[in-house]
């Protein structure tokens, strides 16, 4: 900001320049990464990889912009993954048990799903309520409320995948949508057609179908832009940044700012919720979050990587969006690259180490 | 009146001591097999990985930070130090040579994450949860990096031996002996008392008591966790002595992946990841302040205990452990809650 007015009072273009770079180096080095991987990696640079990266990339960016909206206020969400596992379990043992011969309800398929996308929601919705409560009513520092919740969702998730099974006999359907795509083309028959193969597709010409534009890339744009929109053009975004630029300032402005939190916290655990959801229909079972798997790790670091000051205040939707894709692209292309996957863990420490060090050290770079 | 007052401080200062006992009571009736020496022992056994863990969380917390690292060091730890004793005794060292050589090691390389969190902690003043949070990412990296899927293999089967024996064994006509399992005929039952890797934690967990309370480390720790301002005007060099914290709980978050190699003659990158919740409630519950300035090991001994119980209890009692996980959560957020209102009832001055 500070460097912003500063250039257009002196109308130095260099200093604009550097500060195009520093708000954007997240997309540049984005877009530095697919062409280097483009050369190094075999076959990264077609329409199915690319495709796979934003597929992969799904549960994380509803992940990311639940953090997004937290760190903006200055706080931390450290339960969105296990959050994600729970309305996974929970969402699919709820389908399973509606829906499986053996549990003996036997709903259709359909209303099955939909009752367990409705509980899986609300019980993520339950976390959000009780880590928003901590923080805005109790005043409890964030990363601890939300450390707590995530035991508590942790525990009820291997409670009710009775140790962390997969939960399975799931109704049928649910790959179909979350795996699908929006266009399909056969290249031998010549025939095309939206949300399935095409008529007269042949078992040994499934590999060969041209797809193009996930399904789960549709539900994704509708949320980061709803989020986008959220955030930089109605009341309660400016009213996030801000809480998170001065609380003080912020109540004595008169925003409640108990209430926005409390909405906080709600948001980002039902956005997760959401990502479990995904995921349910993405694999076709109801998995766990194991510990360990450090979604949370992977979700504020793409944040912080999209310019968000962990000191509140600062972040763009778009942004961690971009954070994503950069983690999910360097992931992906030292795959391709030959590359060990366990990379992925050092390079997203050490990215997430250096943003910060760069924020606290020139905060006006960013 | 004041008779009432003093009931309630007397309740709220040792309601961690009632609370264990009425679990120990509560576990002896339930579990079957629970109150004797051998499940009270494996209390302890199992009890070894948190005990070092919370007590590196300690440190760190007593100065108002916080290390979200412990179990990816614990990991990695166990990782290093199976890989280094393998590769000694393959090149050729004695077993004992191998595993002494190959721990010191470990534990030297240990302090390195510390060194990390705490350059960045107390240099770069980056907040500590999400300094120790980048760092367990790396070295959970590294750890899967240095395993690449294949654990360590040929680790001398005299770590086993150490890991598993107990202080003291007793057989019928044999009498005492230390250390040494004694050579009986077979069927004869042979006492066991005191895992040798309890003792070990306990020296270690009294070596840090020792430090945290009688030092002037200690008391500079405290004094920064009290009011870093009024520390670093008193002349503390903060930033150095943030650096020493993190690498002591690096340094027992290793020695706490030692044992583990020791006690399960493997290396796992996941080894100490669920211990992290519990080493952080486990201080809380011991009376540590999260917002810094309070908190003694001894306190966090009496948390481990409290867990340790908790979890062999319900395992004895046929209670599925993932309970726990809430029940820690649970306690966490009360224990921070009741920090909140009342903190003149939990933290008393030293």
């Amino acid at each position: 900001m500070g460097t912003d007015s500063a250039a257009s009072i002196d109308g130095a273009p260099r200093a604009s320049a550097v500060s195009v770079l520093g708000k954007n180096w997240a997309l540049f080095f984005l877009l530095a990464s697919v062409a280097v991987f483009s050369v190094t990696g075999s076959n990264f640079f077609t329409l199915a990889n690319l495709q796979t990266i934003l597929y992969s990339a799904t549960v994380y960016l509803l992940l990311a912009s639940a953090e997004t909206f937290v760190i903006i206020t200055g706080g931390i969400d450290l339960s969105v993954g296990y959050v994600k596992g729970l309305s996974s379990v929970v969402g699919a043992v709820v389908m399973r048990n509606l829906w499986y011969v053996q549990y003996g309800i036997q709903w259709p398929p359909a209303a099955a799903v939909a009752a367990g996308i409705l509980v899986a929601l609300l019980v993520s919705l339950a976390c959000g309520l009780a880590s928003g409560l901590l923080v805005s009513r109790y005043r409890v520092p964030p990363f601890i409320a939300t450390l707590g919740v995530l035991g508590v969702a942790y525990g009820v998730t291997l409670h009710a995948s009775d140790g962390g099974f997969p939960i399975g006999f799931l109704p049928p359907g649910l790959r179909e949508v979350g795996n699908g795509f929006v266009y399909y083309h056969n290249p031998v028959t010549g025939l095309s057609r939206f949300f399935g193969p095409p008529e007269g597709t042949l078992d040994t010409q499934v590999r060969g179908l041209i797809r193009v534009f996930p399904n789960s890339l549709i539900l994704v744009i509708l949320f980061l832009l709803v989020l986008w929109y959220l955030l930089k053009h109605t009341r309660f975004g400016h009213h996030t940044y801000a809480i998170g630029g001065s609380m003080d300032a912020a109540v004595r402005a008169g925003i409640n700012t108990r209430g926005h939190l409390l909405l906080i916290y709600v948001l980002s655990a039902s956005l997760a919720g959401l990502a479990g959801v995904v995921d349910v229909f993405q694999t076709g079972t109801g998995n766990f979050t194991p510990m360990g798997a450090n979604f949370e790790l992977f979700a504020i670091a793409a944040v912080i990587i999209g310019g968000a000051s962990l000191m509140g205040g600062k972040g763009r939707i778009l942004a961690s969006a971009v954070g994503v894709l950069l983690l999910q692209v360097l992931d992906n292309g030292l795959n391709l690259s030959g590359v060990e996957s366990f990379y992925r863990y050092i390079a997203t420490g050490v990215i997430l180490i250096v943003a910060v060090v760069v924020d606290q050290l020139f905060p006006d770079l960013f | 009146m004041k008779q009432q007052r003093g009931l309630v401080s007397l309740l709220s200062e040792y309601w961690a001591v009632a609370f264990l006992g009425v679990e120990l009571v509560v576990f002896s009736i339930l579990g079957a097999g629970f109150f004797s020496l051998n499940g009270l022992q494996i209390v302890l056994f199992y009890g070894t990985s948190l005990f070092l863990l919370a007590t590196a969380e300690t440190f760190v917390i007593v100065t108002g930070g916080v290390d979200l690292s412990v179990g990816y060091v614990m990991g990695f730890a166990t990782i290093v130090s199976a890989k280094l004793v393998a590769a000694f005794a393959r090149g050729g060292m004695a077993p004992t040579a191998a595993i002494l050589v190959g721990i010191l090691l470990t534990l030297l390389i240990g302090l390195g994450p510390g060194l990390l969190s705490g350059f960045l902690v107390g240099r770069l003043k980056v907040p500590p949860f999400l300094a120790t949070f980048s760092t367990g990412g790396i070295v959970y990296g590294s750890s899967l990096l240095l395993i690449g899927g294949v654990a360590a293999k040929e680790v001398p089967i005299l770590a086993n031996e150490i890991g598993n024996s107990y202080l003291l064994y007793w057989a019928r006509g044999r009498g005492l002996s230390l250390f040494l399992a004694p050579e009986v005929a077979r069927g004869t039952r042979v006492v066991e008392i005191v895992p040798s890797m309890v003792v070990v934690t306990l020296l270690f967990v009294a070596a840090a008591a020792f430090v945290l309370k009688r030092s002037r480390f200690g008391q500079h720790a405290y004094a920064i966790g009290g009011n870093v301002d009024a520390a670093v005007r008193a002349g503390i060099d903060t930033k150095s002595h943030l650096l020493r914290i993190y690498m002591i709980s690096s340094l027992f978050a290793s020695l706490s992946g030692v044992i583990y190699m020791l006690e399960y003659v493997t290396g796992k990158a996941d080894a100490g990841v669920s211990y992290l919740l519990d080493s952080i409630v486990a201080v809380v519950i011991g009376g540590a302040s999260l917002y810094g300035g309070a908190g003694t090991v001894w306190g966090t001994v009496l948390g481990c205990l409290i867990l340790s119980v908790l979890e062999t209890g319900l395992r004895m009692s046929g209670v599925q452990t993932f309970d726990k996980f809430i029940a820690v959560g649970v306690i966490l957020i009360f224990a921070v809650l009741i920090d909140q209102f009342f903190p003149e009832l939990v933290h008393k001055e030293d």
